[in-house]
């Protein structure tokens, strides 16, 4: 089922270049000549802008599995997939599996492109930046599939997944530092699995300083979405939406 | 649509008002504009992916030409269904921008509204140019992506031009956001630097100029795939 997930995403080259070139500009456009506004002593704003958007890149690839989830039901795929000879259990783990799988190799042309610009070649470090990104892609790939089989309308579905990878990513600190986020975000960004990620991405690279504290949370939000994902699924296949 | 207007605004703007300080300049209010015309951007190219629809997944073109109007009319009446659409998504995201710049009293927000309009016609003539000759959703998506990305970061939007290298120059100028952008500060009282400082409506005329010919070059090829 991994296997299949991976391939499936690699099928469509369209949005693999749309995204590539917009990780381009958005890093080496954007990114660089806002830098040059932003002066905020102790932080080179430009680094820290190239290692958020990898991180939120990578969340942004793994909420596409709940797409590819929902439309498998509308188009009767899954039924298919329900005949395969591998158990429930093997195949929901597959498929979450398969997500972050997919999210992680997506990106690591993005992460290798980063990590030889900025010169990192810590080996520990550049480990584990892409532990926490691989956490955060299993993560919000659990959040997905509990998404995919909680709501029933295509319409609905599209707008609370687009808002909600909207507001992960955007209510966090990849991007922007927290000191500079307005006050009524500053409160809820740093528990968001995207700043957990980025920050300890950023700690790790720039100051070969790992954050544990943050990779545990990451683990935590893991099992708590991939076992609520895994249990709706689960509920939905056996005799919920898709019997 | 609000909602993503709203988060852009009052997250982003406010996070880069709260990043780039010392410009002499609140930048907050200076890049505010460029949520509401990047929301009138999404709103105008869903404009040309319903064209699409319509014609691979839905089949309903055959339907619509045999409606009992010319074709020119029908598709220029695309066009400017699409700019209305816009409008009306934008409608409130335009009313918090009048709001913050001051000038929901004034007869200013009707040039406001044509700003968008503007914006507006000229990007559906272009989703609708694309729409002709993409052969499939994923094409089609790829194309509004790499102009979606030109329009807003090679633009006016979140940096002075002077930000640019010269040899830019000519992309920056020649792009219809940073047209857009620029009408839509003239229209606030607080002075910007690097914004003219005048009327809006010269700005105006010259946005006017990309979205006519993208208007136009959006009816023309409607008309010519209509008859594939």
């Amino acid at each position: 089922m991994a296997l299949r997930d991976v391939s499936v995403l690699f099928r469509t080259p369209w949005i693999i270049i749309t995204r590539g070139l917009a990780f381009v500009i958005q890093v080496f456009v954007f990114a660089y000549f806002i830098s040059t506004l932003i002066h905020i002593p102790g932080l080179n704003f430009w680094e820290y802008y190239s290692i958020g958007s990898v991180v939120t890149t990578i969340a942004s690839i793994s909420f596409v599995i709940g797409y590819d989830i929902f439309e498998e039901a509308e188009e009767g795929l899954l039924d298919y997939l329900l005949t395969l000879p591998v158990s429930r259990r093997q195949f929901i783990i597959g498929r979450a599996l398969g997500g972050a799988i997919r999210a992680i190799i997506y990106t690591i042309p993005m992460f290798t492109v980063i990590v030889i610009f900025w010169g990192f070649n810590q080996p520990l470090s550049i480990a584990s930046a892409l532990l926490s990104m691989f956490l955060l892609a299993f993560g919000v790939t659990g959040m997905a599939i509990t998404l995919a089989v909680s709501v029933r309308t295509a319409n609905r579905f599209d707008v609370v997944i687009a808002l909600l990878e909207l507001a992960v990513s955007r209510a966090s600190i990849a991007l922007y530092p927290l000191q500079r986020l307005p006050d009524y975000v500053k409160g809820i960004a740093p528990f968001s699995p995207v700043s957990l990620a980025s920050w300890n991405a950023w700690s790790s690279l720039a100051f070969s300083a790992p954050d544990l504290l943050n990779i545990a949370a990451l683990g935590a939000f893991v099992a708590v979405f991939l076992g609520l994902g895994a249990a709706f699924y689960f509920r939905r296949l056996e005799g919920g939406i898709y019997a | 649509m609000f909602a993503n207007f709203a988060i852009d605004l009052f997250i982003t703007a406010a996070t880069f008002g709260n990043l780039v300080t010392g410009q002499g300049v609140n930048y907050f209010l200076y890049i505010a504009p460029g949520s509401n015309l990047i929301t009138s951007m999404v709103a105008a190219f869903q404009s040309g992916r319903d064209v699409w629809r319509e014609k691979y997944i839905k089949d309903l073109t055959s339907y619509l030409l045999t409606l009992p109007v010319k074709r020119p009319v029908l598709a220029f009446s695309r066009v400017l269904g699409g700019v209305v659409r816009s409008v009306i998504a934008t409608f409130p995201g335009t009313l918090v921008i009048c709001y913050l710049y001051g000038i929901i009293l004034s007869p200013k927000i009707l040039l406001a509204y044509l700003i968008v309009g503007t914006f507006s016609l000229g990007i559906v003539g272009l989703s609708m140019a694309i729409s002709a000759f993409s052969s499939s959703i994923e094409m089609w998506v790829t194309v509004r992506s790499a102009i979606q990305l030109y329009l807003s970061f090679l633009s006016a939007l979140f940096y002075p031009v002077t930000v640019f290298p010269s040899a830019l120059a000519p992309i920056i100028t020649s792009n219809p956001m940073t047209w857009a952008i620029q009408a839509f500060r003239q229209l606030s009282p607080t002075q910007f630097p690097q914004v003219p400082v005048g009327d809006p409506l010269g700005s105006i005329l010259v946005l006017m100029g990309p979205s006519l010919a993208f208007a136009l070059l959006g009816t023309i090829c409607y008309i010519w795939y209509s008859k594939l």
